[in-house]
């Protein structure tokens, strides 16, 4: 037993075999239960009753499980929406800073990757300056360019729809990738870095234009780099919690139909707020699930069998 | 011997897991005596105090314990206090863990949810008799459980009644603030007066109600006073969706449609009503008087041009629905309970001291002795915020141990009501909804 297995199985591996308990249980830190870690009694076993419930989607379902749909869709569309538009911004962007100079480079990198560096909270309040109603920066170049009183509210007005979805939701979405880009643009640049010259040299022998390059040398030559990127930013996509509470706190919307409402946040206040834990740690465990799923799923398309 | 160091393994990670969550080895909230005591004759002894963080609430609670600490100098304390959301949750996992403090700032409507955790307060402190005498219904209320005492209040949590003015607007606009109103046709017409707009939109609300806080709580007194209920008659089910909750609710319609306010750009996301009514872009706003000593250190000039005046009444009744308020419990774990309740009956249920928590705190008082006479006297000449309150605080109407009252105002109540002031949901459907959610919390 070496100490980093001690250190897994106390902050890992035992928090996992508890939350996992958990969702078995009608459990609230609230109520004492029994005297063995608090389980049975008015914290009573259930089975698994909490799954059971996630699929009740009737219209008079409780709220915790109408809550708990609308967030598992939010996330979805979220993260499915963070992962391409992440790739289409740093990939392009990696690509024209790896064509400038050295020094060139390095200080865009630095400029791209400071925000990664900001804490999120921190990001949050900043993007909340810019988008307040009567106060935000937005509004007030919207103001100036138009020339009439522009006010509008970014983050709490529920009948604001853009292309079928929230701008609450676009919202934290600019603010997210704001952040989260310069992490991969690094990556890119130093996958890009690493393509050998004498593959791109033997396109341009080829008589192959700068897009063909790209498109037939580059792109595929990156591939396990894609997948790596893609891989990461989805994970941290279904694990976005900091933007959604201090920008929106789930909202706008009513109850069961918060427009911003996340996994993660839906976990945090069932756990926290309304001591519901064992219904949260269910809730955890599908999360869990949808990450391991859809990670499983890209690393199988995204595969590659060679090496350079 | 490798089964052995297995076990070994899983009892140092459990050892590891149990000694990270009791945040030390020494029971926080008591130090073992340092000293060979005081010329009292009693043993020095360190009280931790957990609170929410509010800087005139947190101000207070100092205040009292030098006081104590004065008159008690073996008697000394550690604050820690907690941003709201974080304090709940601190709460949950220190107190089933039995790492919490000595002395524990409570709301009033969480203790029973708590009172597992907490101990009931002695008879030779103060019977639970003789507590619902000496303190309004409300705020008592939420620390009786089951007949049983768990603590004391040191506020009278009140968010309806009276609503802050900015005279300077209000002299500005023509508007005779002085006179109060009668109905609510009248108030409508004054903050409509000292509304703003540029090209239609409104640069400072007339009237900010739509914040968490006053908007549920506008709904529900106005509720009670069109005839209705909060629960029905075993206070086992919520009422709003009735003929009187219609009627609370088109009161407060009318001054969205009026243009009085818009709930879209004013409420708890995008500005709540002590920011903006102290940031100048609301004329007059609905939040208890603490929010003054919250803000007059931040915006003196606003401070100072500040009154409540009371709202009108809604067929002739001020009555309004009452929280408990903020107070405070002893964990059951504390090795220092009799130090502990000593303190909290000094900092509570002595009317001086009392009262200076209140005034430190800009809260209104539990103790029905400085809520009448003299005692009310004293206060309002110190600070005269409170007055319009005091001439409600018997109209009070104790909403009763909730299952989760937090979950019924802020995750329920709230978002529907703003939801139909908004105009995304209609008026039947956010009533219906609003019962059947706040009816499940019942279990």
């Amino acid at each position: 037993m070496t100490p980093a297995v001690v250190y897994i199985a106390a902050f890992s591996l035992l928090p996992i075999v508890w939350a996992v308990a958990l969702t078995f249980f009608d459990f609230s830190p609230r109520r004492t239960g029994t005297p063995f870690l608090g389980l049975g009694a008015d914290n009573p076993f259930v089975g698994l009753e909490h799954f059971r419930r996630m699929f009740d989607f009737s219209a008079d379902a409780p709220l915790e499980v109408r809550q708990f749909h609308i967030a598992v869709k939010t996330t979805l569309i979220f993260a499915f929406l963070v992962v391409p538009l992440n790739l289409a911004i740093t990939l392009p962007l990696a690509s024209m800073i790896e064509s400038v100079g050295r020094r060139s480079r390095v200080l865009f990198r630095t400029i791209f990757f400071l925000p990664v560096l900001a804490s999120s909270v921190g990001v949050a309040i900043i993007w909340g300056f810019v988008l307040h109603p009567q106060r935000g920066l937005l509004n007030a170049l919207l103001t100036k360019i138009t020339g009439e009183y522009t006010v509008i509210s970014w983050t709490a007005d529920s009948s604001f729809i853009v292309l079928g979805l929230p701008v609450a939701l676009f919202a934290i979405l600019v603010a997210y990738l704001w952040q989260d880009i310069g992490y991969n643009l690094v990556i890119f640049v130093a996958a890009l870095q690493a393509i050998p010259e004498s593959v791109k040299d033997a396109a341009l022998v080829d008589g192959t234009s700068a897009w063909q390059r790209f498109r037939y040398v580059t792109l595929p030559l990156l591939k396990p780099t894609i997948l790596l990127t893609s891989i990461l930013t989805m994970i941290s996509a279904f694990q976005a919690f900091d933007l959604f509470q201090v920008m929106t706190d789930g909202g706008p919307g009513q109850p069961g139909q918060e427009q911003t409402r996340v996994l993660t946040l839906d976990i945090y206040e069932n756990a926290f707020r309304f001591q519901r834990m064992g219904w949260a740690a269910a809730v955890s465990l599908v999360l869990f699930l949808i990450v391991f799923l859809i990670s499983r799923a890209q690393a199988r398309l995204l595969r590659v069998e060679w090496e350079y | 011997m490798r089964h052995m160091s297995r076990r070994l393994a899983i009892a140092a990670a459990f050892a590891l897991v149990v000694g990270a969550c009791s945040f030390g080895t020494e029971t926080p909230g008591t130090q073992a005596p340092t000293g060979s005591g005081t010329e009292t004759g009693m043993a020095p002894v360190n009280l931790t105090i957990w609170s929410h963080r509010s800087d005139a609430f947190n101000g207070a609670i100092e205040q009292a314990a030098t006081a104590y600490t004065a008159v008690h100098p073996e008697v000394t304390f550690t604050f820690e206090d907690f941003a709201y959301n974080q304090y709940i949750q601190t709460l949950q996992t220190a107190l089933p863990a039995g790492t919490g403090p000595d002395i524990l700032q409570m709301f009033g409507t969480w203790t029973c949810s708590y009172s597992g955790f907490l101990a009931p307060v002695p008879q030779d402190v103060m019977t639970t008799e003789a507590a619902h005498e000496a303190f309004y219904a409300a705020p008592i209320g939420g620390y009786t459980c089951d007949d049983t005492l768990y603590g004391f209040p040191h506020e009278f949590n009140i968010e309806y009644g009276a609503t802050l003015v900015n005279t300077d607007v209000a002299d500005a606009a023509g508007v005779d603030w002085e006179a109060g109103w009668a109905t609510w046709d009248d108030f409508r017409a004054d903050a409509l007066a000292m509304t703003e707009t540029i090209d239609g939109n409104i640069t400072r609300a007339g009237y900010h109600f739509t914040a968490a806080d006053g908007l549920s709580y506008s709904f529900f007194s106005l509720l009670v006073q069109s005839g209705g209920a909060m629960l029905n008659e075993d206070a086992t089910a919520f009422t709003f969706d009735t003929a009187e909750g219609r009627e609370a609710f088109a009161i407060l319609q009318a001054m969205v449609d009026d243009g009085i306010i818009d709930p879209v750009l004013f409420n708890d996301e995008e500005n709540w009503v002590g920011d903006c009514y102290f940031e100048d872009l609301c004329s007059m706003g609905l939040v208890g008087p603490w929010v003054v000593r919250d803000y007059e250190e931040s915006a003196p000039d606003i401070a100072a041009a500040t009154t409540y005046v009371a709202l009108p009444p809604n067929e002739g009744s001020s009555a309004f629905v009452a929280d408990s308020g903020w107070g405070m419990t002893v964990s059951k774990d504390s090795p220092a309970a009799e130090a502990a309740w000593d303190f909290i009956a000094f900092a509570t249920i002595d009317p001086e001291n009392a009262a200076a928590f209140n005034l430190t705190s800009g809260s209104l008082p539990a103790l029905v002795a400085n809520g009448e006479g003299a005692g009310r006297d004293a206060l309002v000449a110190e600070f005269p915020h409170f007055a319009p309150f005091f001439e409600i605080l018997p109209d009070g109407q104790y909403v009763g141990n909730l299952p989760d009252r937090d979950l019924v105002w802020y995750d329920i109540a709230y978002p529907h009501l703003l939801a139909g002031l908004q105009g995304v949901e209609s008026v039947d459907d956010m009533l219906a909804a609003m019962q059947r959610e706040a009816n499940e919390t019942f279990g």
